[in-house]
């Protein structure tokens, strides 16, 4: 789940895709990614993991590492 | 009444943080017209200046022109300040109805809608017009309103990058098997300045059978020869599903805003648009100078040929200069510091020298974008632009930047 999370937002978010991305890395509070494009996120985690995460769980600070999100990811 | 002290100071240290993260805006306060030049008051008590302004989407110049103010002053004789209703019940007058008619006709759609602001427009759109199997496919940079809107709607939503057709294209393919898809684009990208592909993202709509919706609030009136919006400029007349737009900046800078787009759609968002439903009618004042603007701009392009020409001096004014700019076709001229800091500190000094014009950053903007936002108007005459130039080319010097890289300009704060 990690490494896919992580090539996923490599793809859909940086413009370098050479960026290091690690599971503790602040995605949202650095401004890597704008909490906008939560919605893709959450679009890829139900097309790839089947899970639908509710838009009020997906938050700027819930989402903010890679970690993070497969905390609540599992809770559903 | 309960408003304790614990109450009070919740609010009150929400404020606090707000203003510690230097994101509290405090308004200037305007002590004219909307126009080329206003007086300003800012801070609130000090001393008025006279500036030139730099930054209000008053594009054409209408805000303040004697026809549109005439024509406002016709419809409180005429049709009086107010309707207190709502559209349905007893605030559809004659000349809301010509109003929806005559946008239909300059934008070139089946039909029009009414709405106190685009806001209220882009707040209905997808909540009235799509439901839980559909998808709304957005740029990443589109308009809050937009956000908001789409967040009312049942529908899902995915984002593509900014203007890149192969990652819509991919999302499109995604997504094909969805009975209704909406593609969901700015028309000019209002921080950037730039235009949307309307052109490819029409022809990929065409491929996989999606919808294409466009906000053309930084457009309509001026962009394209004769001044109808982004669709004019990009070859695609006729062939945008919905449109919305404003009558805020362009056309009279008043309030009010508009979804235009095929019958059935307009008709559905008469019988179901919550904003629509549930707010107060446009006032007779905003409705018949909308047409006035209108007549104005169906009469002569005199307006926006002069915005465009005012546009290319000032793109290569500043170029010339050596200050960094978003390139681009649309009258919102980004210039680049990078540097928060630098940003605001140069804003501080065009004021000073008597030039109105903001800095943004981030979160208004992405991290490490800072910039000052210039508008043009067809109001501003070469006079100002020359006296505009000549106030950035002083500060520049005083900050040493012009001819400046990017990288050197995130090296002066360090």
């Amino acid at each position: 789940m990690k490494e896919k999370l992580i090539e996923f937002i490599r793809d859909e978010f940086l413009d370098e895709p050479d960026t290091e991305i690690t599971e503790n890395t602040k995605l949202i509070s650095s401004g890597m990614i704008d909490s906008f494009s939560l919605v893709s996120l959450q679009a890829f985690i139900q097309q790839e993991f089947g899970k639908r995460i509710p838009a009020p769980r997906i938050t700027a600070e819930s989402f903010d590492t890679v970690k993070q999100m497969i905390e609540v990811i599992k809770q559903f | 009444m309960s408003y304790s002290d614990q109450t009070r100071l919740s609010y009150q240290r929400t404020l606090q943080d707000i203003e510690e993260k230097g994101l509290y805006k405090n308004e200037r306060i305007i002590c004219d017209r909307q126009g080329a030049e206003v007086k300003v008051e800012f801070p609130v008590g000090s001393e008025q200046k006279q500036l030139i302004n730099m930054c209000s989407n008053n594009y054409l110049g209408l805000s303040s022109h004697p026809d549109v103010i005439k024509a406002a002053h016709e419809a409180l004789d005429h049709r009086g300040y107010g309707l207190s209703s709502v559209r349905f019940i007893c605030g559809t007058q004659d000349i809301h109805k010509e109003l929806e008619a005559r946008l239909s006709t300059f934008l070139g759609t089946e039909d029009t809608i009414l709405f106190s602001s685009c806001f209220d427009a882009n707040a209905a759109v997808f909540e009235t017009l799509l439901d839980e199997n559909d998808i709304m496919i957005s740029d990443r940079l589109v308009h809050a309103s937009i956000i908001d809107g789409m967040r009312l709607a049942k529908a899902q939503h995915d984002t593509y990058k900014h203007s890149d057709m192969k990652h819509l294209r991919k999302k499109l393919e995604m997504y094909q098997d969805r009975p209704r898809k909406i593609i969901i684009t700015d028309g000019v990208f209002s921080m950037d300045g730039d235009i949307a592909k309307l052109d490819e993202i029409v022809q990929l709509a065409e491929e996989f059978d999606a919808m294409v919706f466009v906000d053309d609030s930084h457009a309509t009136g001026f962009m394209g020869k004769n001044g109808r919006g982004i669709h004019e400029l990009c070859g695609v007349w006729g062939k945008i599903d919905v449109i919305t737009t404003t009558f805020g900046k362009a056309l009279g800078g008043a309030s009010g805003g508009c979804v235009s787009g095929h019958k059935e759609l307009i008709d559905l968002l008469r019988q179901r648009g919550r904003p629509y439903l549930f707010s107060n009618t446009l006032a007779p004042t905003i409705t018949m100078a909308t047409m006035k603007v209108i007549d104005i701009l169906e009469a002569s392009t005199e307006r926006r040929d002069k915005l465009e020409s005012n546009m290319i001096w000032w793109r290569k004014a500043l170029s010339d200069a050596g200050f960094i700019i978003v390139e681009g076709d649309s009258p919102i001229v980004p210039i680049m510091f990078y540097d928060a800091k630098l940003a605001q500190a140069f804003s501080n000094d065009l004021y000073q020298e008597g030039v109105f014009a903001v800095g943004f950053f981030f979160p208004v903007v992405a991290q490490g974008q800072a910039r000052i936002r210039t508008q043009l108007s067809a109001a501003h005459d070469m006079e100002h632009l020359e006296r505009a130039i000549a106030a950035f080319v002083k500060i520049g010097k005083k900050y040493n930047i012009l001819g400046k890289s990017k990288e050197e300009l995130l090296q002066i704060n360090q």
